[in-house]
């Protein structure tokens, strides 16, 4: 506060005036012996204390009106910074930049803070006036702009008006960037750009100013509140669990603290919309913390919805993230017997067909079909018709196992190529109706090496020295996908005895060729190859327990499944990649011949016809709500079901999240012919008014107080 | 005389020489507007002729009637006992108050003067106590002499002089005189402001009526008492207390007048129920005045008290 004549202020002494005649008046107090006294003393207490309160409300009001002359005579002012954005009507060229990315939705004192910003922005188009060229630009990331400014105000009205939070996070600098844009196209001399945003520092590049020296002036509100906190889980994961069981999942969490103040939450996961696990949090200040629920998924169910949530913060959105939690995708086999028996085990897929399928159960993962060699042929189409065997679509199997599959014909070898080259994989392992040099002349295309005369480690021996002479699996790659159940030195590999092994010759002409495990007299035992897009494996000993006893160790399980995921590309499932609000999702189309997209708000895309045919996926972007978005398929014979294997979810983008204020400094300056200066946002409020008026109410008090 | 026929102001009365002088001024001022007869006469005056019958004392034949009607007729004559007057005066601290002019005190005691000038040339007992100091008492017991008029003003004019001193009621004064004329009626007048808190003066006054004395008060207040006329912050001294009381005059005028006129109405019924004549007077009011209304109230009452048939 300042004063413009504090000379004036002097004239405070007068206050000792009142104060003065308080101590005289007392003083002067006519004496008056009384008879009658005793009819005067039965209201002397009241009339006392009646009259003390009157002279000290006297003087106080006195005094105070002494003080408020003089300081009134002072002329006292004060000065305060402009609320509201500097609008001056008339003609001129504006930009209203608002910030509607979801941290905008966040409640401050109840009520969202984007509402507050609306009306902001209306108050201002009305201030602008008609003449004013004015156009709406949204802040939040891959906000759809205007192209032009328009005198339409009515329209821009509107258009603040249903104006919601969007999903995403802010840029800021991009929608200034286009505010500078379309006001260099107007003619206005005026040119101003409000913004309205909780001008969060991940919506700003300070690196990238939007405008140069001679750009418009930009005004900006600040509408946010002096603490604002938020906590949001910012990130889930899913995981196949073993330890929970076959249908064990495990979710890591990640909670971040945005705000100043430490928080504790309480969180939750659900399963299918139903809350199955709960916990707490304590973050510090500015802290990220994960945390992991285990968890079963719903028997009967490949894959279900999962959300991590917690309450009790003020920004809602960010407070639950989604995740598609599914059991690993099936794989589809097609077991090719080379040397059939009619006695279960002695048969050359007994045991695979049991790590395969272990107990047979649906959920196992895999989908097995086991068929001879000869029935092979299905696979021919130019073979069909001469053959019995029943037709075989390749593309209904992810891979397929040759065991001890004698060479095949050069059409059905060409076919099986092809289809590798298309995505397929391949597993082969001799036997005994392998004859290396027939595989030479036909099966090349279909092997990363040539065969050799298999080798039998035992022969001669006697049964005593036959296990000591037999040899072990040493050397894997325990980074590769096969491998990963298996430590360095996993005894249930390493203590599998194999007495026979095929030796390999020359490569063949297939890319990235790979020895993924060796045995103990350094010959390969498993070998992989690309072929076209797909894979093939060679392992060089049988699959049953013709050659080695690895069929009844604990590794032969989990070895067979990898290899089979490995081949059929689908090892890293479990978890849907983390898609964002307005990210583009690529869905295969499959055979289907219509495909719905089901958003959470229950708006999606139909894709049918033109826009299905010849494609081998399709590309939805209305991923502007976070949440589950089912798909539901009509293939070829007009069956309409849930596509759960193609469900994807949607969750916001944790960078909006933080609401870590921006320096100012991040914020573009104010572009020539800026009327925006410091002293202008200073305001002198005089004061002497008010304190005239008090005076005067002062005074009519006096004025009362003397007459009681 | 001219002068004294008007109503005097009791200021310049009090002004004037002695206080028999000023005693006579009053009797005098309240006598001139009268029919002189019915004050007039000794104490043994003709009041009608009665037919002798045997029995009658001879001495009382009106020879002269005999003589003109020739017939017997007996003098009957309005035979009046002496009359004992005692005049109380209230002395005490609060009847010295004088708001503007006489002093409540001086009042009463010009009025008692009067009034005892009066009773002497009728040649009635006077006595005169005075009361108000605790402990001293004044008192002149009652003669009928003139000489002892003399004596009578003396003290009172002393009393005056003095001016009013102490907290005492007359209640003690007035049992006193119960206790002397126990045996023989007397008037009793009373003149006191009869600020009492405990109400003895009134009872006390009651008690002398129910023994047949005849009574009567003068209430004597300043017009100040009546009216509070004052202004500004005041700061009000008891004068039988060391009481103060710092006030602003308006803002308890009104409370304080209506506690007085309840007071002074209170006294006024009790009095009035119990046969005692009241007359609240204000010392702006003339003296003789005063002295009229209370003749007037005695004549007033007088055949059903103290007159009777001789």
């Amino acid at each position: 506060m300042g004063f413009l004549a504090p000379i004036m202020l002097v004239g405070a002494l007068v206050i000792g005036v009142p104060i003065a005649i308080h101590l005289i008046g007392r003083r002067r107090a006519r004496i008056v012996p009384f008879a009658a006294l005793d009819f005067l003393m039965t209201t002397k207490r009241r009339t006392a204390r009646r009259l003390r309160l009157r002279e000290r409300m006297l003087l106080i009001v006195r005094a105070l009106a002494c003080l408020a002359v003089a300081v009134a005579l002072a002329k006292p002012f004060t000065s305060c910074e402009r609320k509201g954005p500097q609008v001056t009507r008339g003609p001129q060229a504006a930009v209203i930049v608002i910030d509607d990315s979801f941290a905008a939705s966040v409640l401050v004192e109840g009520k969202p803070w984007f509402k507050r910003a609306n009306e902001e922005a209306r108050r201002i188009l009305t201030q602008l006036g008609p003449e004013a060229e004015v156009a709406i630009v949204r802040a939040s990331e891959g906000a759809e702009h205007p192209t032009e400014l328009t005198r339409d105000h009515l329209r821009l009205r509107d258009q603040l008006l249903a104006l919601e939070p969007s999903a995403r996070p802010p840029d800021t600098t991009r929608a200034l960037t286009r505010a500078a844009q379309l006001l260099a196209a107007s003619s206005h001399v005026r040119k101003t750009v409000f913004l309205l945003s909780l001008l969060a520092k991940t919506g700003l590049r300070p690196d990238e100013p939007p405008w140069g020296k001679d750009g418009p002036t930009l005004v900006t509100l600040d509408l946010r509140p002096a603490k604002l906190s938020n906590v949001a889980v910012t990130s889930l994961h899913v995981d196949p669990d073993p330890g929970t069981g076959t249908r064990g999942v495990s979710f890591d969490a990640e909670v971040g603290n945005f705000g100043d103040a430490p928080a504790k939450v309480e969180l939750s996961l659900s399963i299918a919309d139903r809350v199955v696990a709960r916990g707490q949090l304590e973050l510090a200040p500015h802290e990220r913390k994960s945390k992991r629920f285990l968890a079963a998924l719903p028997p009967g169910a490949r894959a279900t919805d999962a959300a991590v949530s917690l309450t009790g913060d003020a920004l809602a959105i960010d407070d639950k993230r989604y995740v598609r939690a599914t059991l690993r995708d099936e794989v589809r086999v097609l077991l090719v017997d080379g040397d059939p028996r009619t006695v279960r085990h002695d048969d050359e897929l007994f045991y695979v067909e049991a790590a395969l399928r272990p107990g047979d159960r649906e959920d196992s993962g895999t989908q097995v079909r086991s068929i001879t060699a000869e029935e092979l042929a299905g696979i021919d189409p130019r073979a069909r018709g001469r053959t019995a065997a029943p037709t075989i679509d390749l593309n209904d199997f992810d891979v397929v196992v040759l065991a001890n599959v004698p060479a095949l014909p050069p059409e059905r070898v060409a076919v099986l190529n092809e289809w590798v080259r298309a995505g397929g994989g391949i597993l082969v392992a001799p036997g005994d109706r392998v004859d290396p040099t027939a595989y030479d002349r036909s099966m090349l295309p279909l092997l990363p090496q040539s065969l050799r005369d298999p080798i039998d480690t035992t022969w001669g021996s006697s049964q005593e020295d036959r296990d000591s002479r037999a040899l072990h699996l040493v050397k894997w790659e325990a980074d590769h996908p096969i491998f990963t159940p298996f430590s360095k030195d996993a005894p249930e590999l390493a203590d599998a005895k194999f007495f026979k092994i095929s030796l390999l010759g020359p490569t063949t002409a297939t890319a990235d060729r790979k020895v993924l495990a060796r045995f103990t007299n350094g010959a390969a035992a498993l070998v992989e190859a690309s072929i076209g897009a797909g894979r093939t494996l060679l392992f060089t000993s049988t699959l049953d327990r013709d050659w080695n006893d690895l069929p009844i160790h604990p590794g032969f399980l989990p070895l067979v499944q990898q290899a089979v995921r490995h081949l059929a590309r689908k090892h890293a499932l479990g978890s849907d990649s983390d898609h964002l609000v307005g990210s583009s999702v690529a869905l295969p189309t499959s055979d289907l011949k219509k495909l719905e997209i089901r958003g959470p708000d229950g708006v999606g895309a139909v894709f049918e016809g033109d826009r299905l045919a010849n494609r081998s996926s399709v590309r939805f972007g209305k991923t502007d709500h976070p949440g589950v978005y089912r798909v539901i398929g009509t293939d070829q014979t007009g069956a309409t079901r849930d596509r759960d294997e193609l469900a994807f979810v949607i969750n916001v983008d944790p960078r909006g999240s933080d609401l870590t204020p921006a320096q100012t400094s991040a914020l573009p300056a104010s572009g020539t012919g800026s009327a925006t200066t410091p002293a202008d946002n200073q305001r002198r409020v005089e004061l002497w008014h008010a304190l005239a008026a008090i005076v005067l109410l002062l005074l009519v008090a006096e004025g009362v107080l003397v007459q009681r | 005389m001219t002068r004294l026929q008007q109503q005097l102001d009791p200021l310049q009365l009090a002004r004037l020489g002695s206080l028999p002088v000023k005693a006579r001024v009053i009797v005098e001022g309240a006598l001139s507007g009268l029919h002189r007869a019915s004050v007039h006469g000794s104490s043994v005056e003709f009041a009608e002729h009665k037919e002798y019958s045997p029995g009658d004392e001879l001495r009382h034949v009106d020879w002269k009637a005999y003589a003109k009607l020739d017939r017997y007729y007996v003098k009957q004559f309005e035979q009046e006992s002496q009359l004992t007057l005692y005049l109380v005066l209230d002395a005490s601290a609060s009847m010295k108050f004088a708001g503007g002019g006489l002093a409540k005190l001086e009042y009463a005691g010009l009025s008692l003067a009067a009034l005892a000038y009066l009773v002497i040339q009728q040649q009635d007992k006077v006595g005169l106590i005075a009361c108000g100091d605790r402990g001293i008492e004044t008192m002149v017991p009652p003669r009928a002499r003139t000489t002892h008029l003399h004596d009578l003003l003396g003290v009172l004019d002393q009393v005056m002089t003095k001016g009013g001193r102490g907290d005492e009621s007359p209640a003690h004064a007035l049992t006193r005189i119960a206790e002397l004329s126990r045996r023989r009626r007397s008037l009793i007048v009373l003149a006191s402001d009869l600020f009492d808190p405990d109400d003895e003066t009134v009872r006390a006054l009651c008690t002398l009526r129910a023994q047949h004395h005849d009574v009567s008060v003068l209430h004597v207040l300043d017009p100040h008492e009546r009216t509070f006329p004052y202004e500004g912050l005041t700061e009000f001294h008891g004068l039988e207390s060391a009481a103060k009381l710092l006030a602003n005059p308006a803002a308890i005028r009104k409370e304080y007048l209506e506690r007085m006129d309840a007071f002074c109405t209170k006294c006024k019924n009790t009095l009035a129920q119990a046969g005692v004549d009241y007359h609240e007077v204000l010392t702006d009011r003339p003296l003789e005045r005063t002295l009229l209304d209370l003749l007037m109230a005695r004549a007033r009452l007088q055949p059903g008290t103290a007159r009777r048939a001789g």
